[in-house]
C-alpha cells in the first residue's frame, strides 16, 4: 500500500460490506428465490432455509457463480475450494440459530483472499485502491419486524422468513480508506462495479449494507455496524471519526467496542464492549463438502466481467469527453451501453456523450427516472442521427435537447421524423392576428425590448398547438412579420429600430 | 432367527406362491403387536389400522396382478428421527411432540416407491442420543428377548419391533453405533452403509459428518435388499454419493470361497470383552481358518482413543444441530414467556432431557474459544488418523470384532453412569469416524437366550464383501 503522507491522527477505516446477489435466480442453498421482497410474508419458503431438521442445504451453482466474478472484478483470486463454516448466535430471524459463512480459524475458506481493488474517487478524480482481505458467501437470515413502539417496546417481533438464505457477499476491506468521502467512493464504485457484472440492483431496499472499523489517532478500533446507505456511510464515519477525535482531544481513550448506526437521529450508539464479543463456535459444516471451483464456474464467472466501469470510463475519456460527463454516463449502466453503441455511428464522439450524459440523463431525472431500463431509452441509432444532423446544420443542437429528446423519453416507439420539428409553418392572416391580438407585446419589442419577443414567441406555439416547430425560425419569422408591418401595430407611438 | 417370524423374502415368496396376503400378514403384525407393545413399548406412533388394511388391500391387488414391485406389502417400521408426511416425528423428544412438517425423508420415499408401507414410528433415545433406548421422551423400550434388559439404542424401538415381530423391516440410524448395538442385543440384523450412500435428507440431525439412516432387519438377505432401495445419490443431500447397488441381494448368496478370504482382528477392539462372546468368536474364527481364509491378529493402536473422539465431535455437532429448537418454529414453547429470550430459556429448559441437555454443554464446550483446538480440532486429528489407519487396513482384509462389549445391560444399570452407556460404543464407533461400512448379526444364543452377536468392517463401498462374509459366517457357526 502506497504511503499517502498519513499523519498519526489520520482516521483508518476499513469496511464489511455485505451485498445480496439480488439477481441470482435461487437463495444460496435450496431453489427459493433471491429476490424476495414481491412476496407476501412468510411464502418464498422451504424446509431448507426455514432451517427444519432433516433439511439440508446444498449450494446452488448462480450464487457461486456470482462470488468468483465477484473476487475476480476486486482483484483476488479465488480459493480452489470454498469450505462453509457455522457461525452460531441466537437471534428470531435466523431460523437455525446458525449462520452458515466460511470462517478461516475454524479451517473454512472463503470465496477469496488478498486482492487489490482500484476505484474512481470522484471527488479528487483519482484512481485509488484499497486491499481486500477476504470476500464471504454467505446466507442472509430473515427479516425481523416490530408493532408499534420499534424494537424497545412493541410486544412482539414479527419475522418473516422469505430472506432467509438470499445469497450474501461479505467483501472485507483492509483499514486503508482515509477519510468518510473516500469510504462512500470506494461503495460506491464497488456497488456499480458488481451491477455492471449483473449480479445485483444496488437500489433495491436492503440491497446492501455496510460495517464499518474506524480508529484515530492510531487508537482502539471501534465497529460501527447497520449503515444502510452509501450516504450514510459517510455520514456514520465522520460521526465517529468526530467522536473519537473528541475523546483524544480531552484526554480520553477510545475502547474497543462495536456501536450501532442510529441514521434517524445520525448518531452512533454502544452495542457491546470487547469482553462481551459473542462466542460463536465456529466449526466447519458436516452438511457441505467443501465445493471445488471448477474451471467451468471459472469460465462463466470471467464472462460476467466483460463490461466494467473502468473499461467505460476509461473508453469514454478516451474520446476525449470530459470526466464529468464520462463519469455521469459510466455511473448508469444502460446509459454507458447506450453511448458505446452510439459512438460507432455517430460523427462527434463528445457531442454524443453530451446527448447522452447530460441532455438525456437530465431528462430522465426530470421524469424521475433515473435507471432507466433499456426499452425506455432511445436507440443508439436515434441518437447518432441526431448528433450527425446537428454536426451538419441539419438541426440545432437546442433543438434536439429543448424539443427531441424529451419527445422521444414521451413516447420511445415514435420514430424520428414523428418528433423533429418541422419547418414552421403559419399563414400571415393568422400571423398577424395573434399579432394585433398581442399588440402591446409587439409595441414593447418595438420600443427595445427584447425579450418581448420570446413571450410572442411562446403565446403563437401555444396557439399553434401540437405542431412541431422550430423556435428559432418561427422567431425570425415573427420578427420579419413584426418589421415588415410596424406601423400597423403600433401607429401611435415612436419606434425605435430593435 | 426369532421364532415364527419370517424374514421379508421368505414372506414376498408366499405372496408371489399366493399362500399368504400381504393383508393377512398384517393382521399377524397386528397381533404381535397388540401383545408385546403393552410390554416393550417400542413404537411411538402407529398408523391408523384402517388405513393400514386399506394399504395392504392394493398390495394383495398387487400380487394378484403381477404387478408387485421389489417391497410391495414389507411393513416398514421407521425410526422416529426419520421424516415421515403419514406420522409426526418426535425425535423421541418433547420438544418435538406431534410434529408434522410436512416434508418426508428421500430414504422414506423411495421405499414407499419400491412398494414398502409405513407402519408406525418406532422408539429411540431423545435425538439419537444414547446407547440403550431408556433416554426417550416416550419412555424406555424393553428388550423382547429379555424384557428386564434393555434392547440397545439409540434405534432400539427398531430392533424391538424386528425381535417381536411387529415389521419386517425396519430404519434406524446410526451415529456411533445406533443400529448395531440394537442388533446386536436384540439379535436382528443392523448395517452401517458406508457414508455417503444413503441419503441424509429427512433425518433428524444428531452428528451429521457421522451418522447414516441405516437398515435393520431379521436376517442378512432382508438387510440387504432394503439397503439396495436405500442407496443411491440424493440431490438434495451435498453429502451422498454414487454407487449402484442393484441387484445386491441377489449376488450376496452366491457365497464366497473362504480361502480367498484375510480376516483382521484388531486386538484393541478385543479388550475389555466378556468372555463369552470371545470364546464364540473364537469358535468362528477357527472354523473360518479351517475352510481355508487366513485369520491374522493385528494392532491399530490409534483405535484405544476412538470413543473420546468420537464423543467430542459428536456432542460439538449436536450442540450446533439442536441450537434451532429455540421455542418458536417447533411444538414446545414457553406459553408465559415474557421475552424471546425467556421463551428460548424456558423451552429448552423443559423440552430438552438430560443426556440431550448434557450433550449440548459439552458439545458447546470442545467448541468455545480457547478449547476448540485442544478438543474439537484434536478429535478431528484422530478421527483422520482412524480413518487413514482403517483405510489402509480394509484394503487388504476384511475387519471382525466383537459388536459390544457387554451383553445388554439391564434397565436403569447404565442411567447414573454415562461413562458407562459410552463405553458401549467401543467397538462400534471406529466405522463411523472412518466412514466404511460395518454390518452386525448374531452368531449364536447363550443358554438364557441372548444373542453373541460379530462385527464386520470393509472398505467403502464393501458392503456385498460384509454380507458374503456374514452368510458364510453364519452357516459355518450354525453346522458346527
Amino acid at each position: 500500500m502506497p504511503d499517502r503522507g498519513r499523519k498519526d491522527l489520520d482516521p483508518m477505516i476499513g469496511l464489511e460490506i455485505h451485498v445480496q446477489l439480488t439477481n441470482s435466480p435461487t437463495k444460496l442453498f435450496c431453489q427459493c428465490k433471491a429476490e424476495y421482497r414481491q412476496y407476501p410474508p412468510n411464502t418464498n419458503i422451504c424446509p431448507v432455509c426455514l432451517g427444519m431438521p432433516g433439511a439440508l442445504p446444498v449450494v446452488q451453482l448462480v450464487p457461486l457463480i456470482y462470488a468468483v466474478a465477484a473476487s475476480y472484478a476486486l482483484g483476488c483470486k479465488p480459493n480452489p475450494m470454498i469450505i462453509f463454516t457455522r457461525k452460531h448466535y441466537y437471534y428470531p430471524d435466523l431460523p437455525k440459530n446458525y449462520q452458515i459463512t466460511e470462517f478461516e480459524g475454524a479451517h473454512g475458506a472463503p470465496v477469496c483472499k488478498d486482492g487489490v481493488f482500484r476505484y474512481l474517487d470522484p471527488n479528487t478524480w483519482e484512481w485509488k485502491s484499497v486491499r481486500i482481505r477476504r470476500i464471504n458467501l454467505e446466507e442472509d437470515p430473515g427479516r425481523s419486524t416490530y408493532d408499534k413502539g420499534g424494537i424497545t417496546r412493541s410486544p412482539f417481533v414479527h419475522v418473516d422468513y422469505n430472506r432467509s438464505g438470499v445469497p450474501l457477499l461479505e467483501i472485507v476491506t483492509e483499514p486503508d480508506l482515509r477519510s468518510p468521502r473516500e469510504a462512500r467512493a470506494l461503495v460506491e464504485y464497488l456497488l456499480l462495479t458488481l451491477e455492471y457484472m449483473g449480479v445485483m440492483n444496488p437500489r433495491l431496499e436492503g440491497a446492501f449494507r455496510v460495517d464499518s472499523n474506524i480508529s484515530v489517532g492510531g487508537g482502539e478500533r471501534v465497529e460501527v455496524k447497520n449503515i444502510g446507505s452509501t450516504l450514510d456511510v459517510e455520514k456514520a464515519i465522520r460521526y465517529e471519526i468526530l467522536r473519537q477525535s473528541k475523546i483524544i482531544e480531552t484526554g480520553g481513550v477510545v475502547t474497543r467496542e462495536t456501536r450501532h448506526w442510529d441514521g434517524v437521529k445520525g448518531i452512533t450508539v454502544p452495542l457491546r464492549h470487547k469482553e462481551e464479543e459473542e462466542e460463536y463456535l465456529y466449526f466447519p459444516d458436516p452438511d457441505l463438502p467443501p465445493v471445488p471451483i471448477t474451471p467451468r464456474i471459472k469460465r462463466q464467472a470471467a464472462e460476467l466481467l466483460r463490461l466494467t466501469p473502468a473499461d467505460v470510463y476509461r473508453k469514454i475519456t478516451g474520446y476525449g469527453v470530459k470526466r464529468e460527463i464520462a463519469w455521469s454516463i459510466t455511473l448508469v449502466p444502460a446509459l454507458a451501453k447506450l453511448y458505446l453503441r452510439t459512438v460507432s455511428l455517430a460523427k462527434d464522439k463528445i457531442l454524443a456523450a453530451k446527448l447522452v450524459g447530460v441532455d438525456l440523463k437530465g431528462e430522465l431525472k426530470e421524469k424521475g427516472i433515473e435507471h432507466p431500463s433499456e426499452n425506455l431509452l432511445p436507440k443508439p441509432e436515434t441518437i447518432a442521427r441526431l448528433v450527425n444532423m446537428v454536426i451538419d446544420k441539419e438541426l440545432p443542437y437546442d433543438t434536439v435537447k429543448g424539443i427531441v429528446i424529451p419527445r422521444i423519453l414521451d413516447n420511445p416507439n415514435s420514430t424520428l421524423d414523428q418528433v423533429i420539428p418541422k419547418k414552421a409553418s403559419i399563414s400571415e392572416d393568422l400571423l398577424i392576428k395573434i399579432l394585433k391580438e398581442n399588440r402591446r407585446a409587439v409595441c414593447d419589442y418595438l420600443q427595445g425590448k427584447k425579450k418581448a419577443l420570446n413571450y410572442l414567441v411562446g403565446v403563437v406555439i401555444r396557439t399553434l398547438g401540437k405542431v412541431a416547430v422550430d423556435p428559432r425560425e418561427l422567431r425570425n419569422i415573427i420578427e420579419k412579420t413584426i418589421l415588415d408591418n410596424k406601423e400597423y401595430f403600433c401607429e401611435n407611438n415612436s419606434v425605435t429600430k430593435p | 432367527m426369532v421364532p415364527g417370524q419370517l424374514p421379508y423374502w421368505k414372506t414376498r415368496q408366499r405372496y408371489l406362491e399366493g399362500s399368504l396376503k400381504p393383508s393377512e400378514h398384517l393382521e399377524e403384525i397386528f397381533e404381535n403387536i397388540e401383545k408385546w407393545e403393552p410390554v416393550i413399548n417400542a413404537y411411538i406412533s402407529l398408523r391408523d389400522k384402517e388405513e393400514l388394511r386399506k394399504a395392504s388391500k392394493q398390495a394383495d391387488k398387487a400380487y394378484m396382478q403381477g404387478t408387485a414391485r421389489p417391497l410391495e406389502g414389507a411393513f416398514l417400521a421407521v425410526k422416529d428421527n426419520i421424516m415421515t408426511i403419514e406420522l409426526p416425528t418426535t425425535a423421541g423428544s418433547l420438544m418435538l411432540k406431534g410434529f408434522m412438517p410436512g416434508y418426508e425423508a428421500t430414504v422414506v420415499k423411495k421405499l414407499k416407491n419400491a412398494g414398502a408401507i409405513i407402519i408406525g414410528k418406532t422408539n429411540l433415545d431423545e435425538y439419537a442420543m444414547g446407547s440403550t433406548t431408556e433416554y426417550s421422551a416416550y419412555g424406555p423400550t424393553r428388550n423382547p428377548l429379555d424384557p428386564n434388559r434393555v434392547p440397545g439404542g439409540s434405534s432400539g424401538g427398531s430392533g424391538a419391533v424386528l425381535a417381536y415381530g411387529g415389521a419386517d423391516l425396519a430404519l434406524g440410524s446410526d451415529t456411533g453405533g445406533s443400529v448395531r448395538l440394537p442388533a446386536a442385543y436384540t439379535g436382528t440384523i443392523g448395517l452401517k452403509p458406508t457414508y455417503g450412500t444413503v441419503s441424509r435428507y429427512g433425518l433428524i440431525p444428531y452428528a451429521n459428518s457421522l451418522e447414516q439412516i441405516s437398515p435393520m432387519a431379521r436376517d442378512l438377505i432382508d438387510t440387504a435388499l432394503l439397503f439396495e432401495y436405500m442407496a443411491g445419490k440424493d440431490p438434495f443431500d451435498a453429502t451422498s454419493v454414487d454407487y449402484d447397488y442393484t441387484g445386491l441381494s441377489e449376488r450376496i448368496r452366491e457365497g464366497l470361497d473362504p480361502s480367498t478370504l484375510r480376516i483382521c482382528l484388531p486386538q484393541e477392539l478385543f479388550e475389555h470383552t466378556d468372555p463369552v462372546i470371545l470364546k464364540t468368536l473364537d469358535r468362528l474364527y477357527g472354523k473360518l481358518e479351517s475352510q481355508g481364509a487366513t485369520v491374522e491378529e493385528i494392532k491399530i493402536p490409534v483405535l484405544r482413543h476412538v470413543l473420546p473422539a468420537y464423543y467430542t465431535i459428536a456432542f460439538a455437532e449436536a450442540a450446533s444441530n439442536l441450537a434451532r429448537y429455540d421455542g418458536s418454529l417447533y411444538p414446545c414453547r414457553n406459553q408465559d414467556a415474557k421475552s424471546w429470550e425467556d421463551n428460548v430459556i424456558g423451552a429448552r429448559t423443559s423440552c430438552f432431557g438430560r443426556e440431550v441437555k448434557r450433550r449440548i454443554l459439552m458439545g458447546v464446550y470442545v467448541l468455545s474459544e480457547g478449547y476448540r483446538d485442544a478438543y474439537y480440532v484434536a478429535a478431528s486429528k484422530i478421527r483422520r488418523l482412524v480413518k487413514e489407519a482403517m483405510l489402509s487396513a480394509t484394503r487388504h482384509c476384511v475387519i471382525s470384532s466383537p459388536a459390544s462389549p457387554v451383553f445388554p445391560p439391564r434397565l436403569s444399570e447404565t442411567l447414573d453412569d454415562p461413562l458407562k452407556m459410552y463405553a458401549l460404543d467401543r467397538m462400534t464407533v471406529t466405522a463411523n469416524l472412518a466412514g466404511i461400512p460395518a454390518l452386525v448379526h448374531p452368531l449364536a444364543y447363550t443358554e438364557q437366550g441372548l444373542p453373541i452377536p460379530v462385527q464386520w468392517m470393509a472398505h467403502p463401498f464393501g458392503e456385498e464383501l460384509l454380507f458374503r462374509v456374514a452368510l458364510l459366517a453364519e452357516k459355518l457357526i450354525q453346522n458346527s
